[in-house]
């Protein structure tokens, strides 16, 4: 039992990954959209947001799950797994990011200013690595939350911790021994992302990123 | 040379900050800016090198005018955002809170700007840096992160970092208001060793005794206006104007 479990458990964890990097990599397009000047982008922006981040999980997931079917686009379970996550977790991220930025203060943007910095270097040098400690705790909720969200996939049969839990229960009726296991392993990834967070807030700011002083 | 003209500003809330300012600062000048707060000293610094637009008015660097140009239907425009880029680095400017990055060793903190926007090899741009650090006498603090350093010592790391930029103008903005006095003179130090290389820079100070001591002229600014300028004798012992009388007697 517990082997099967655990196999569930490095299935939701890839899930997980593949859902916080996609969602990431998309949240940090997203949030720049919300920056940009002509207002249809910034509608758009919103719209998204609103949407992805308005929708239970488990409405999100069978929509793609139908909605690839109706397209007659055949992917396995673990790629429409991964979208329905990519999706939710973008949403969350981009809102994180945002106000990463917005959390900077305007002095550090004026010297940057003041500097002549290309756009570029303006957005890799300053604006993302300090945008990046100002969301970093909201960021590791959201990781947080998307493995545990992982959970729902279970109702558009991608197999992970959750559907082998129910599998066992099914043959065992163990239902509290099994149950009780599957949380230990969710609160075990959980932990470990949370520990994961904290070291690199400790690395960052060993590094300067020290948390504003008035 | 630097020559402003007929500078105006509103503030969104319809407050008047500059109300034609005209100013005009030669190479190797060093002119100080004072007031009471809410003269619009710092904000004619800021203007300068356009951290804040304005309304009318024109500022000239050597002969050329910075930041709006007129479009062929004769209107005021903003010039482009590289001009402006590229204007900007000819403008040094030292805050009044040091404003380093705080992720960057003081040594990146200074070479960050010719590298990225004066393309200049890295290796040149460290090098410069270091030298520029060792001149104000921050050689041994190099990879030191602005949360390890004193105000003095960030302060100073911000002159090397606008200096590093090779700008013909220096702007500071109430450099020395934020630190403890006792590290007043180390900043003060580092400014008076410009002044023997005879750079142009704008100062705005409540530090009267140093604005007399490394002035050429100085600018009485009230309510927007340049109200009185002259040498620091006159501005000091020979005062004209009845609010700048005022203003030095609560000052002293």
């Amino acid at each position: 039992m517990l082997i099967l479990l655990v196999k569930g458990a490095m299935a939701t964890l890839v899930l997980g990954v593949a859902g916080i990097a996609g969602g990431t990599a998309l949240g940090v397009v997203l949030a720049a959209l919300s920056f940009t000047r002509p207002w249809p982008l910034r509608s758009a922006y919103r719209l998204y947001v609103f949407l992805a981040r308005g929708t239970p999980v488990l409405v999100l997931a069978l929509l793609v799950f139908y909605g690839l079917a109706a397209m007659s686009i055949a992917v396995g379970p673990y790629v429409a797994g991964s979208i329905v996550l990519v999706i939710y977790a973008s949403a969350f991220f981009a809102e994180v990011f945002r106000g990463g930025v917005l959390a900077i203060p305007a002095a550090q943007v004026e010297s940057a200013r003041s500097l002549g910095l290309p756009p570029l270097a303006f957005f890799r040098k300053i604006i993302a690595p300090i945008a990046f400690r100002y969301a970093l705790p909201p960021y590791v909720n959201v990781c947080v939350m998307i493995i545990k969200a992982s959970s729902v996939l279970s109702i558009i049969s991608v197999w992970e911790l959750t559907l082998a839990a129910r599998e066992i229960i099914e043959r065992t009726l163990d239902v509290f021994t099994v149950l009780g296991t599957a949380a230990a392993l969710y609160f075990l990834m959980c932990f470990a992302v949370d520990r994961l967070g904290r070291r690199t807030e400790r690395d960052l700011m060993r590094r300067g990123f020290m948390p504003e002083r008035a | 040379m630097i020559a402003i003209r007929g500078l105006h500003k509103r503030f969104p809330n319809g407050t008047d900050v500059l109300r034609g300012i005209d100013l005009t600062i030669d190479d190797g000048e060093i002119v100080a800016l004072i007031g009471r707060s809410g003269s619009g000293k710092t904000t004619l610094l800021r203007c300068m090198n356009f951290l804040e637009d304005y309304d009318a008015g024109d500022i000239e660097l050597d002969g050329a005018t910075l930041w709006y140009r007129t479009d062929p239907t004769g209107r005021r425009v903003r010039m482009s955002e590289s001009a402006i880029r590229a204007r900007r680095q000819q403008m040094g400017i030292v805050f009044q809170q040091y404003n380093l990055f705080p992720h960057m060793t003081a040594l990146e903190n200074v070479y960050l700007g010719p590298c990225e926007s004066q393309r200049r090899p890295v290796a040149e741009a460290r090098a410069a840096a270091q030298a520029l650090l060792e001149r104000v006498g921050l050689g041994a603090k190099t990879g030191a992160y602005p949360f390890q350093l004193s105000g003095g010592e960030q302060q100073r790391v911000a002159i090397a970092r606008a200096l590093a930029m090779r700008p013909k103008v220096l702007l500071l903005d109430e450099i020395t208001s934020a630190l403890d006095p006792e590290l007043v003179g180390e900043v003060l130090e580092v400014i008076r060793g410009l002044v023997l290389d005879r750079m142009m820079m704008v100062i705005v100070t409540h530090e009267l005794n140093f604005a007399r001591e490394v002035s050429h002229r100085i600018a009485y600014l009230s309510q927007g206006r340049i109200v009185e300028i002259g040498p620091p004798a006159d501005i000091f012992d020979r005062p004209q104007d009845p609010t700048l009388k005022e203003f030095l007697r609560r000052v002293r």
